[in-house]
């Protein structure tokens, strides 16, 4: 190959002699096309390489180098073996060769045929014969490229050269200061640690050369070319740090160490670090140092102004629970959770309960930070503090922090039930200033969300839906009326509320929000919701509601995922989950303020009446006809239907005279009788979810004593009727008797005596005259009016009428009974009182009747 | 009635009634309380005991005067005197039987009730005195069925409205 020889002869010489560096591009060229090999290359160069002149030598060392570095692929494993031979040599060379030499030992290290042995060999030259950090910065960078490229191709290699290896990189890196290296040096430290490098008895040494660097203090130059952060620096040194927990001796200390800096990013870093570390390390690393970290962290979070610091420190204290949550016990060890969370709990629960607020806050987050990092843990700090947390609450000293913390109690999802609950009733009974509710509220939708997604691990059971629906509701009942709380309650938790249940209402799969009792405790939660708080905001969800009920506007829900089309006023074969729904547009429509008007009135009765008559769901339609009845009680004339005889006699109008006529007639029906009776009974009962004072409706006065009073007649004419119709009137008439409301009382009993006197022979057999002895001698007493206790003495006395009744109650018991209001005050008592006792003793007495 | 065809006061003096109780402010008041006095006892005597032979009340007979009631509620006593028709009425004891079972069913029982004939106007008003006083003797008169039918009769009240 003479030609090529010619060739290479010349290139050498333009690039050594000549200081082309041109040649070197050419070079390649020509060895890639194969013009010539690489040893012919050396050869060529021999003389210079040999040269006396350090600086001709390194020209020669840099030519080779140069061509490597473009054809350290094409090479055999023979010429790489030769060269790298040559490389090591030269380590030993003159300073101004050693950078060409690295040079190429990188080339050459990147060959895929590296010999086995060249990755000990050339890292014991390296270590041995270079002493990395007076070299130039490129340089050191070169040697720890070719660190890191042995790494990858030749690990198990470099391993076999154990500890040594170790060592050798420490001292390469020892001082070093340029950023881009200390980048590199860190990612072969990690990598060493993370690699299963065996560190034997260098494992110190490895975390001084890092760990002097912690924390890192570094400010970019401007216009820095390389672009790199102080962050970045910070996180791969924190991955070296952090990486084994061999190091955990000396960096704990040293973190106890650097929180006690004045600079904050120190504070800030030694913190983050802790926390990193503690996901790694297990309670036996952590156990020596546990008092000293706490006392620090409490500290950092007693003391600080900083909001960084603070979530920091209480992460890391999350981290560090976490952790020794982790450690299993030992039958014969103490549990060290518990050990952990006492030192915890003796400094901060006394803050707790102190008049000054300065520790509050920070007591309570500490605690919070423990008590979220697993599921022991938060139970344990729960049963320690609630007790005293309730107690404090009953004694009526500031709670806003008790929220937060039941806040963050109940957030840590996978706690016990019981746990949750308390948690969630204290959460609700320390609700009433505007900011707690903020809190609160939240936490309670969460719980109804979690419910009905079915996405937390200890699922919630029906009673603890409907205990948080029991909360929210006792939170609006007693939370102060402002913009704020009307706020939270009108835009966010109605609008929450309506849009679960229809979201359940819409799906197939079970979910709690689909039962009855759900959505019964829902109801109040709404209506208390609408009485009580911001009328104009009332007035929205009102609106809001029936264009959800009417028009199918789902606007105003917060996730709008819903078929475009949805009727939820009529029922249609099965979708009886959507047509109960009535229950909550009944919250919203009839407990409004006087002052709000109801929109679309006319049409909304039109439908709810058609709802109720047509639809054979038992909940569905009940609550169609209350919302029906809650509505025409506010209108100021209407039409009217069966439980609207209620609203209708609440207000006096005089169309329900016509109606409770039409039930007596129903009465002696025998299929519909008992309806009707059950009719009596609601039009006579104080219904609790619509037609009371509570619920702002037209309550008249005395309205169940005008209607006694306008029936009794029709009552009496009852009683004459089948035995079947007394025996649905009398608990009636018993229930009005127990009425509270003396005038029903007068009125029900001289409607009564009559009949006594002269009594059906069905009524004289009937089990609950009985009863009704009773009753009468309860009203005979001075707690009732004297007109009532006259009148039921005077029933009292017809009833000695019932021969029956006489055996029933045995000869001696009404006379003594009777002897007591002999000596009432009122004499025209004592006159009735004579006269029924005197009859009574003519009784079964000769001579008597 | 009882027994015998003949009576013993053929053609009785009658007296007539007093009208009834006026009603005044205070009845009304429920706070107020309203002692037990004569006129309250009075009627209860008045109106409803009948005399054994005649189908007249004993206030009518004149046999029961209001001022012959005195009571004391304070005190707990009540004192009736009542006069028979005739000296040697044999029905006395029966009378003053019937105003005491009256009194006894018809008051409070912290009331000490004294019944006798009115002084000087009957033939054995000690012995009928000594008996209506003796508790004891007027118990078991009332457990003879055959007297206390006859009480009860005289006690029957009339048509009472209510």
């Amino acid at each position: 190959m003479a030609a090529g020889s010619a060739l290479l002869v010349g290139l050498v010489e333009e690039f050594v002699s000549g200081q082309q560096d041109s040649k070197a591009a050419d070079t390649a060229t020509g060895l890639k096309a194969g013009q010539f090999t690489i040893l012919q290359l050396v050869e060529a160069l021999g003389l210079h390489l040999a040269s006396s002149q350090p600086q001709t030598r390194a020209r020669g060392v840099q030519l080779l180098s140069n061509v490597l570095q473009q054809c350290h692929g094409d090479l055999t494993e023979r010429e790489v073996d030769v060269l790298l031979a040559f490389y090591e040599n030269r380590l030993k060379d003159h300073y101004v060769i050693t950078p060409h030499v690295l040079k190429g030992m990188k080339a050459l290290t990147k060959c895929s045929v590296l010999p086995p042995g060249s990755a000990v060999s050339i890292l014991k030259s390296l270590f041995q014969d270079v002493h990395v950090q007076s070299l130039m910065l490129v340089e050191r960078s070169c040697v720890y490229n070719i660190l890191t490229q042995l790494m990858e191709s030749r690990e198990s290699e470099l391993k076999g050269l154990g500890a040594d290896f170790v060592f050798g990189f420490v001292q390469s890196v020892d001082g070093e200061r340029d950023p881009r290296n200390l980048l590199l040096a860190f990612q072969i430290a990690r990598k060493i640690i993370h690699g299963g490098y065996d560190l034997g008895k260098f494992t110190e040494e490895l975390f001084e050369v890092t760990s002097c660097y912690f924390p890192i203090d570094f400010s970019p130059p401007p216009n820095d070319p390389h672009g790199i952060t102080q962050e970045e620096l910070i996180l791969a040194l924190r991955a070296v740090l952090t990486g084994t927990p061999r190091f955990a001796e000396f960096l704990l200390p040293l973190i106890i160490e650097k929180l006690d800096s004045d600079v904050q990013s120190a504070k800030v870093d030694s913190l983050q670090t802790l926390t990193a570390c503690a996901s790694v390390y297990e309670h036996k690393e952590l156990a020596e140092f546990l008092p000293g970290l706490w006392a620090s962290l409490r500290r950092e979070v007693f003391q600080t102004a900083s909001e960084r610091v603070e979530s920091a420190g209480l992460a890391a204290l999350g981290a560090l629970t976490a952790c020794i949550s982790r450690s299993v016990l030992n039958s014969d060890s103490e549990d060290y959770l518990n050990v952990f969370l006492d030192l915890v709990l003796k400094d901060c629960q006394h803050h707790l309960c102190e008049p000054d607020l300065k520790l509050v806050w920070p007591s309570a987050k500490l605690l919070q930070a423990t008590s979220t990092a697993s599921y022991r843990a938060s139970h344990r700090v729960a049963a320690a503090i609630m007790p005293s947390l309730i107690e404090q609450y009953n004694s009526r000293t500031q709670v806003s922090h008790t929220s937060q913390l039941g806040h963050s109690i109940s957030v840590s999802v996978d706690a016990r039930q019981a746990v949750r609950q308390r948690c969630l009733t204290a959460l609700a009974a320390v609700s009433s200033r505007p900011s707690v509710v903020q809190e609160s509220t939240p936490v309670l939708l969460q719980v109804l969300t979690f419910s009905h997604t079915g996405m937390c691990t200890g699922s919630f059971s029906l009673e603890e839906v409907i205990s948080v629906c029991h909360n929210l509701q006792r939170i609006a009942e007693h939370a102060q009326d402002t913009e704020e709380t009307g706020r939270v309650f009108h835009d966010i938790i109605i609008p929450r509320l309506l849009g679960l249940a229809l979201q359940a209402a819409m799906r197939d799969h079970p979910s709690p929000l689909v039962e009855e009792s759900v959505l019964s405790a829902m109801v109040p939660v709404i209506s208390t919701t609408c009485a009580r708080l911001q009328s104009q905001l009332a007035g929205q969800t009102a609106s809001r509601a029936v264009s959800l009920f009417l028009d199918g506007d789902m606007s105003f829900l917060p996730e709008n995922a819903f078929p475009s089309q949805i009727q939820l006023l009529k029922q249609a074969g099965d979708s009886w989950r959507q047509s109960q729904m009535v229950c909550l547009l009944m919250g919203c429509v009839c407990s409004l303020p006087r002052s709000v008007e109801v929109p679309q009135m006319d049409r909304l009765l039109l439908e709810l009446e058609e709802l109720s008559c047509t639809c054979d769901h038992p909940f569905s339609y009940t609550s169609a006809a209350k919302c029906y009845a809650g509505l025409v009680n506010k209108r100021p004339a209407g039409e009217s239907s069966s439980p609207v005889a209620k609203a209708l006699l609440l207000r006096y109008h005089p169309l329900s005279t016509a109606l409770t006529d039409k039930l007596f007639s129903l009465l002696s029906d025998s299929e519909l009788g008992s309806l009707a009776a059950d009719g009596f009974s609601l039009l006579m009962s104080d219904s609790p979810d619509v037609l009371n004072r509570g619920c702002n409706a037209d309550v008249r006065i005395m309205y169940r004593q005008r209607f006694f009073t306008e029936n009794s007649a029709k009552l009496v004419q009852g009683f004459n009727s089948a035995a079947q119709v007394l025996f649905i009137l009398l608990p009636l008439l018993l229930e009005a008797l127990s009425c509270p409301d003396q005038a029903v009382q007068l009125s029900t009993l001289s409607c009564l005596q009559p009949v006594l006197m002269d009594p059906p022979s069905a009524l004289i057999t009937h089990a609950k005259t009985l009863i009704f002895t009773q009753r009468f001698f309860c009203l005979s007493l001075s707690l009732s009016s004297q007109k009532v206790r006259i009148a039921s003495l005077r029933c009292i006395h017809a009833l000695s009428r019932f021969p029956e009744h006489e055996v029933r109650l045995g000869p001696g018991l009404v006379l003594r009974a009777l002897a007591v209001p002999l000596d009432d005050l009122k004499r025209m008592v004592r006159n009735e009182a004579v006269v029924a006792r005197n009859e009574w003793f003519l009784l079964g007495s000769p001579g008597g009747r | 009635m009882s027994g015998g065809a003949r009576l013993e006061n053929a053609n009785p003096l009658i007296f007539q009634r007093t009208g009834e109780r006026l009603q005044t402010a205070n009845d009304e008041d429920e706070d107020v309380a309203d002692p037990i006095d004569d006129r309250e006892i009075f009627d209860i005597l008045s109106v409803s005991i009948n005399d054994p032979e005649h189908p007249l009340s004993l206030e009518e007979l004149n046999v029961v005067e209001q001022v012959r009631v005195r009571v004391n509620d304070q005190e707990n006593t009540v004192g009736v005197e009542f006069t028979p028709t005739i000296p040697h009425c044999s029905m006395a004891t029966l009378i003053g039987l019937s105003i005491k079972v009256k009194l006894l069913r018809s008051l409070p029982e912290r009331f000490k009730i004294d019944v006798h004939i009115t002084p000087g106007t009957h033939a054995s008003e000690d012995a009928v005195n000594k008996q209506l006083a003796d508790k004891e003797r007027v118990a078991a008169a009332l457990e003879n069925s055959q007297l206390l039918e006859v009480v009860n009769q005289c006690l029957i009240s009339n048509a009472r409205t209510g």
